[in-house]
């Protein structure tokens, strides 16, 4: 068994339980608030009443803060970083380097950007810790989603890590008959083609074999297929779907009305 | 319009757009290794796309960038249009039979970067006023300290970087396509749009490459005089 690339925590709670449809509409309902609300401090105080409150009750704080940490926060710093000094907006000057000036305004509007951009991702991350990606894609090919759609996003999972390994073989193996990956930059733009060709002829080969093997399992048979696990869709699910919907439309005219 | 989107999809198609996902990430890995200034991160989707058609291509892009990123780097999440009308874009080309010979390529790469930049700069505009989380958005904060206007800024550095990176990108998968033997050609939705016809020699090659090099220099020379003058 290959390892494969999911973020999925396996624990009981109130969150895991949920129907993964519900989830979605929740991760949208809460990227759609933090983007289209017009307060500045809603992206903020989401993660702090919402998506910090939601991680601790689906019991896996620890692996969302650890997440946060190492994939979020370095992404949204930088970005914050970049738009501070780079955003030609306001004019309280707060400090200058070379011909980049830090303001107030252009602070503020940094911090908001980075927290809407931390909402979002921090949204998804918690979707992913919570919701096994094979329960996600039967239950939406059960709402109707060709078949095709789930095996596209499963197999990427699968295949991803082993042709990220690959990647990493071509390259040890191309270094070690003598080509040079370091030096001018000519040489390195010349490495390109021994490192590219082998990755991807080599992957391109298996395709065929792959395509015969999924089409004897019946792939492209339009016969309804029945499912081994049944994923539960409770009332409870049907009726929260249904307020993050409003939720959702509410701030969508909300932010049509004001602008 | 249906039909048209299904005939880009058969059984091989599927199988390789997740395996051409896999490939756009991979790429990033061996860009890095090599610190070259180009992402190519759109091999595998113009692939497909010359393989199965427009539609193939643009979701083989989408879902790169989806799952880009959920699972390595947030940034690349919200450029998801961008990649879908990358493959689009080269789909359609490889239709029009741009996808024969070297030159054609290479007007290929030029009209999918020209794609890229006007679809990428509302994006950049509206979700991070100007400024991204790029290296590039240096040359854009530059040219709107000089008082230039944020859309003017931030195309025309989209347009200074994307032809070099697309063009690379699309001469790169026409050399794959290449080495590919016809039998595996043969069993994808469009194996007609590839077949080499009398430009794609060697010399054809160098002289292409060539073009690319020159492109390199002006964009250089053009990031000289922005950022010198």
């Amino acid at each position: 068994m290959h390892e494969r690339l999911s973020f999925h925590i396996k624990r009981d709670s109130a969150l895991h339980r949920l129907n993964p449809l519900t989830k979605i509409f929740l991760v949208l309902a809460l990227i759609l608030v933090a983007f289209l609300n017009p307060w500045y401090w809603t992206p903020h105080l989401l993660v702090l009443i919402a998506i910090t409150p939601l991680s601790l009750l689906a019991r896996v704080g620890a692996e969302y803060f650890r997440a946060a940490a190492r994939l979020i926060l370095p992404a949204v710093g930088f970005l914050f970083l970049m738009q501070a000094f780079f955003q030609p907006v306001g004019e309280e000057i707060l400090f200058q380097f070379y011909f980049l000036d830090v303001t107030r305004e252009s602070l503020m509007f940094a911090f908001s950007n980075a927290m809407r951009i931390f909402v979002m991702v921090s949204a998804f991350t918690l979707f992913l810790l919570t919701t096994h990606p094979s329960e996600l894609m039967s239950d939406l090919t059960r709402r109707g989603l060709p078949g095709q759609f789930s095996y596209v996003i499963i197999s990427t999972l699968q295949i991803l890590p082993q042709i990220q390994a690959r990647a990493q073989t071509t390259i040890a193996a191309q270094r070690s008959r003598g080509l040079e990956t370091e030096g001018h930059f000519i040489k390195r733009a010349g490495s390109l083609i021994p490192l590219v060709g082998p990755l991807v002829l080599g992957s391109l080969v298996e395709v065929e074999e792959r395509a015969i093997a999924i089409e004897a399992r019946g792939f492209t048979s339009k016969s309804l297929k029945t499912s081994l696990h049944d994923i539960p869709d409770s009332s409870i699910d049907k009726a929260l779907r249904w307020a993050l919907a409003v939720i959702a439309i509410l701030s969508i005219t909300l932010k049509l009305w004001l602008s | 319009m249906l039909e048209k989107i299904k005939n880009n999809f058969n059984t091989q198609t599927w199988v390789l757009i997740p395996i051409a996902i896999a490939i756009n990430i991979a790429m990033g890995q061996i860009v890095l290794v090599l610190r070259l200034p180009v992402y190519l991160d759109s091999i595998g989707t113009v692939l497909v796309a010359a393989l199965c058609g427009p539609w193939a291509g643009a979701l083989t892009g989408a879902l790169s960038n989806i799952i880009w990123g959920l699972a390595i780097d947030p940034n690349a999440l919200p450029w998801w249009p961008v990649a879908f009308f990358i493959g689009y874009m080269a789909g359609r080309m490889a239709q029009w039979g741009f996808f024969k010979s070297w030159w054609k390529v290479v007007v290929t790469g030029f009209v999918v970067a020209l794609t890229a930049a006007i679809v990428s700069t509302p994006i950049a505009v509206y979700l991070y006023g100007g400024i991204t989380a790029s290296g590039s958005s240096f040359i854009t904060a530059y040219l709107l300290q000089t008082g230039q206007g944020i859309w003017e800024a931030v195309f025309s550095t989209n347009f200074l970087v994307e032809p070099v990176d697309k063009i690379t990108t699309a001469m790169i998968a026409f050399a794959i396509v290449l080495g590919l033997p016809k039998r595996t050609i043969g069993g994808y939705p469009k194996p007609q749009q590839v077949e080499a016809e009398g430009g794609a020699g060697r010399t054809q090659m160098y002289i292409a490459v060539g073009v690319v090099v020159l492109l390199v220099l002006f964009a250089a020379f053009m990031l000289r005089n922005i950022l010198g003058g």
